[in-house]
């Protein structure tokens, strides 16, 4: 991440001396007002969904969730979570599932930190990139934003990409989760093969 | 349409009843959820703007026209039209930027036209990839994300190969 960053940053910056240094800082002044305000609302929804979800956490629904949808999250994430972990690890899955993209992202945001803390180094873990890859591939089953736009522009028939979008988005996430697990083995592989040298060599 | 604007609150009223039955106070759970919107939101702030900034310098600057317009062969090559390496280039940098190119593209070839639904497809089956990435680890010790980005970057692509050939088929 620090690497894209530091390229997308040095390569604008570079370009834009060469062509229109003028709209250098208005444009940064233009980022800065932009994150605040995407920020203010982000707060504002993240503080409704919480809201709901504390419902949902009083009501013991969430431990629900996460014993229904406990072998998945299993499966995808490995076994020894503690419950916490898991809790947040399903109902991120499920929100994202139900296209609340809103509501999934506190929820991710927890989850990630629940794995941290259980991987506790500068790297990450193998669940830590899984979560990130299934959110990133968004396994969101109704995109209602995109519908609504379609509807708005005066589309005949707004709703008929929804199905293409499904497919597409279910194909995609299986296809990052099959990439971390295969890769994840292939790296557990060459860890054990150096092991196994190094054994060899003494 | 209809069947979405029903699910969300649907699934409100059971989970309201549900906890009234179980006999949770609805109104103080509630606020004390919300409560942790302020600190959450705090603490992603500052990762909200390196993102805003790199990714508005990017665009003014004009290197990711020229990126698209540089890639638009390799793109048309697997198969989506060279009108949609633009949005391909900026949907996982920036969720609103790619909306409002989709809406230019809706309005130039018509919300129905071939480029359009690829466009809706490839929109609605993919997330930001940057964004997330940024927001999901801006609060954990880990910072090198070793193969995440590329596999989810990867992703994204071969969805949006594969939304141009689904469109073309349903």
């Amino acid at each position: 991440m620090r690497k894209v960053w530091f390229i997308l940053i040095c390569s604008s910056l570079i370009v834009l001396c060469l062509k229109n240094p003028e709209e250098c800082i208005s444009a940064m002044m233009r980022a800065g007002q932009n994150a605040l305000q995407l920020g203010l609302k982000l707060c504002g929804i993240y503080a409704i969904w919480l809201g709901f979800l504390g419902i949902v956490d009083k009501s013991k629904l969430s431990e629900k969730i996460a014993s229904l949808l406990s072998p998945v999250v299993d499966f995808l994430f490995g076994k020894n979570l503690n419950q916490e972990t898991k809790k947040f690890l399903a109902m991120n899955l499920s929100t994202n599932i139900l296209g609340i993209g809103n509501a999934s992202t506190p929820l991710g945001i927890k989850a990630m930190q629940g794995l941290d803390k259980q991987n506790n180094s500068e790297i990450a873990s193998t669940a830590m990139i899984m979560l990130l890859v299934v959110s990133a591939t968004s396994l969101q089953l109704l995109p209602t934003t995109i519908v609504g736009l379609r509807a708005s522009l005066g589309s005949t028939s707004s709703s008929d990409i929804i199905l293409p979008s499904i497919i597409t988005t279910v194909l995609t996430t299986l296809l990052g989760i099959t990439l971390v697990k295969v890769i994840s083995k292939l790296k557990m592989q060459k860890f054990s093969l150096k092991k196994c040298e190094k054994v060899v060599k003494k | 349409m209809t069947i979405s604007a029903f699910v969300v609150p649907i699934l409100l009223i059971t989970l309201l009843i549900y906890a009234s039955i179980k006999k949770v106070n609805c109104y103080s759970s509630f606020v004390d959820g919300a409560k942790s919107a302020i600190n959450l939101s705090f603490d992603i702030f500052p990762f909200l703007v390196a993102i805003f900034l790199a990714v508005e310098l990017f665009r003014v600057c004009g290197l990711a026209e020229m990126l698209a317009q540089f890639l638009s062969p390799v793109f048309e090559f697997v198969g989506i039209p060279k009108e949609l390496s633009n949005l391909v280039m900026i949907r996982p940098f920036s969720g609103s930027a790619s909306l409002a190119i989709c809406e230019e593209i809706f309005e130039t070839f018509g919300p129905d036209s071939y480029v359009s639904r690829c466009a809706s497809v490839i929109v609605g089956s993919s997330e930001t990839v940057f964004y997330i990435a940024t927001i999901y680890f801006s609060k954990t010790k880990a910072k090198k994300l070793l193969y995440a980005i590329p596999i989810a970057l990867l992703c994204t692509i071969v969805g949006a190969i594969f939304s141009c050939w689904i469109c073309k088929v349903i």
